[in-house]
């Protein structure tokens, strides 16, 4: 039974999709506190190759992770400086550390003696349990089968959701983001609040990076994540900017390529090529018919989001 | 007492010499993130900066593969600029490149031989005008009457188009995909009527198209009375409806252009350099690094036309670092850095940093001034 094709191709959307929960709870952050990040493929880039570096020296998953967050939440900072302290163009800025984190995620790659491409993970995550209840028909393999990030990436979910939507801080978090001046207003740090959340969708996009380089892959190349940074931003919006829904939209489209292969199991032949079209297309449709006029604030959009602040200019 | 603090004010119109200053700082700055880097890694950058010089600039054929380079940049540059300057967050140019080129190859394919070429190479290159103008036709007119936010859709239409290319070519038995080819997937040739001549090595007068589009799109906004309406929409919209102009339609217009230049961009390559539209030749990225063509000429449409050779001659100079042993990808770094810088320095021109000693703060006595 555990080898059924649906236990199978949800199995692989868990696992497939798992990269863009971190990156999509890390952008949502981001966007909760007004700042767009479009530099979501940077940071995921630059975390993935941060992350196999380190476990290429230090056969240490651990030190693996929190290298591809540092590395992560430090590359953000550019994008939050600009943003945030200059105030320039968030659009422009987010591009930039897009391009940036490619560039540099490559240059890292090939830079080494021995460079890191093409050398396979020295180390690598695998399932936490192996057997026992793992075996268990259906439930085993989906809910028990999963490697440590797998489950963390719940517990973040579950967190996000809560840290955002009944906690005092995250009252401040959506202040921010959605009217910044009666947040600076009522005494909230409103720059602070903003680089905070940055850094930590960083930190995060650095995760769902090292999540390639660490699990799915596991090696390194260039553009290892495909187009998994700019699917992450499609998907914050199909999610609304809540954390829980980002959970099902990444499984929904973490695993386009797996979709595939079961729909030609089940007797269906759609190209890969239209069904990786699917949540940009998507993304468009719910911008134009959710996000439209005054229907954004039905949709959770924060209302200050790619709006820079200036106290001066209020 | 010389204790000195910094103060940040709003300026007006920055002098000539800052603005021209904040680009060329910005390049500077890049050029020396970029050496730190290389130095970390064991390369001299004055080899590797002097390696891509001469590649680019150093030779008849290398300067004329920087030109090659160039003239799509210089059209995606154009369209960011016009665009943004209208705070029109266009940054659909990748797709509406790629769409271009797939407009012009199908329309070039349609066609078929025996067009002559006055007929065939017009119409090819405007087809691919005309596919980019559609292709931000779907961003511009949901935003222009339903106010649907322009950067995500624009965005998510570079990858629709990305993929849609790939179909044609990779993953289908389309028109575009060239029958002959059946273990290695090419896109097919369109006819030789319809190609741009080359008159230097293989730069063709492709490049001239190029510049016209800047010049016109420089004149049309700086010296025609549209022009005029549409420089006080990009600076305030309520201004732009009290005088009676239809902000709708100067939107709606000027991402249309914005459109066509990037999809012309794709054109020229198809009937250019590539001679048909095939993934696998055709460089990706050329809009998004035409945005930073667009940032870096401050979005002015004549200054896109030195700066896309700049970048031109960067993308021109990756392939050249491989031998000797740097990583092309030292040229991505090099432009992600020289945007940072040149988006940060926007800082700069609109607002001037003054350090003034203490003393001087305003309403204080020196006394206290000292004292806190």
């Amino acid at each position: 039974m555990n080898e059924s094709v649906w236990v199978l191709t949800i199995f692989a959307a868990i696992g497939l999709g798992t990269p863009l929960v971190y990156a999509i709870v890390g952008e949502i952050l981001a966007e909760r506190a007004g700042i767009l990040n479009l530099g979501v493929q940077g940071m995921m880039l630059v975390g993935a190759v941060g992350g196999f570096w380190a476990v290429y020296q230090t056969d240490n998953l651990v030190l693996g992770v929190l290298m591809a967050m540092v590395a992560g939440a430090l590359i953000s900072v550019i994008h939050a400086f600009a943003s945030i302290t200059l105030r320039v163009s968030q659009i422009v800025s987010g591009l930039a550390l897009t391009i940036f984190g490619t560039g540099l995620s490559s240059f890292i790659g090939k830079a080494g003696t021995p460079a890191l491409v093409g050398t396979p993970a020295r180390n690598q995550f695998g399932p936490i349990l192996d057997g026992g209840i793992a075996d268990w028909p259906i439930v085993g393999p989906l809910l028990f089968g999963h490697d440590i990030l797998v489950y963390l990436s719940w517990v973040l979910v579950a967190g996000a959701s809560y840290y955002l939507f009944r906690t005092r801080m995250g009252l401040t978090v959506r202040a921010v983001g959605e009217d910044p001046a009666s947040a600076d207003a009522a005494g909230i740090e409103v720059s602070r609040v903003r680089y905070v959340h940055v850094m930590l969708g960083g930190a995060l996009a650095g995760i769902g990076g090292a999540y390639y380089s660490l699990v799915i892959v596991p090696s390194w190349q260039d553009e290892l994540i495909g187009q998994a940074g700019w699917i992450a931003i499609a998907l914050v919006i199909l999610a609304s900017w809540r954390p829980w829904r980002a959970l099902f939209a990444a499984y929904l489209f973490g695993a386009a390529g797996r979709v595939n292969f079961t729909l030609q199991t089940l007797g269906f032949s759609v190209p890969s090529n239209l069904l990786a079209m699917i949540p940009f297309v998507l993304a468009i449709i719910a911008m134009i018919v959710l996000t439209s006029g005054k229907r954004a604030r039905l949709l959770g959009a924060p209302a200050a989001l790619g709006v820079p602040y200036s106290r001066e200019q209020r | 007492m010389s204790a000195r603090r910094y103060t940040i004010e709003p300026r007006g119109l920055a002098s000539a010499r800052v603005r021209l200053m904040v680009p060329l700082l910005s390049v500077l700055a890049a050029l020396i993130v970029g050496a730190g880097f290389l130095t970390l890694t064991g390369n001299s950058p004055w080899t590797v900066y002097s390696r891509m010089v001469d590649a680019a600039f150093g030779s008849g054929r290398g300067f004329a593969e920087t030109l090659v380079s160039a003239t799509p940049l210089i059209l995606t540059g154009v369209a960011a600029a016009i665009a943004f300057k209208m705070l029109v967050w266009n940054i659909g140019g990748e797709g509406q490149l790629l769409m271009g080129a797939i407009s012009a190859a199908g329309i070039g394919i349609l066609m078929g031989d025996g067009v002559p070429a006055v007929i065939a190479l017009p119409v090819v290159v405007l087809a691919g005008a005309v596919g980019g103008a559609f292709w931000a036709s779907l961003s511009a007119v949901p935003r222009v009457y339903l106010g649907t936010n322009e950067i995500i859709t624009t965005l998510m239409l570079n990858f629709i188009a990305l993929n849609l290319m790939n179909y044609l070519v990779l993953g289908s038995y389309s028109p575009w995909r060239d029958p002959a080819s059946t273990q290695f997937p090419q896109g097919r040739p369109i006819p030789d009527a319809a190609r741009i001549p080359e008159f230097f090595h293989r730069l063709d007068y492709g490049l001239f198209v190029a510049i016209g589009v800047a010049v016109l799109a420089w004149a049309l906004i700086g010296r025609t009375r549209w022009g005029f309406e549409l420089r006080i929409v990009g600076d305030s919209s309520d201004t732009a409806r009290y005088a009676g102009i239809g902000v709708p339609r100067k939107i709606l217009g000027v991402f249309l252009l914005s459109g066509a230049a990037a999809g012309l961009a794709g054109s020229l390559l198809v009937a250019g350099i590539l001679g048909k539209m095939d993934p696998r030749s055709l460089d990706l990225g050329l809009g998004f690094t035409g945005i930073i063509v667009a940032a870096l000429a401050r979005l002015n449409p004549l200054a896109v036309v030195p700066v896309g050779v700049l970048m031109g001659a960067l993308n021109n100079a990756g392939p050249a670092l491989q031998s000797i042993q740097v990583p092309s990808a030292t040229v991505t770094m090099l432009q992600g850095a020289i945007l940072i810088f040149a988006v940060s320095g926007e800082f700069l021109i609109a607002n001037r940093i003054r350090n003034v000693r203490k003393e001087e703060v305003p309403g204080l006595p020196p006394g206290e001034a000292a004292a806190t």
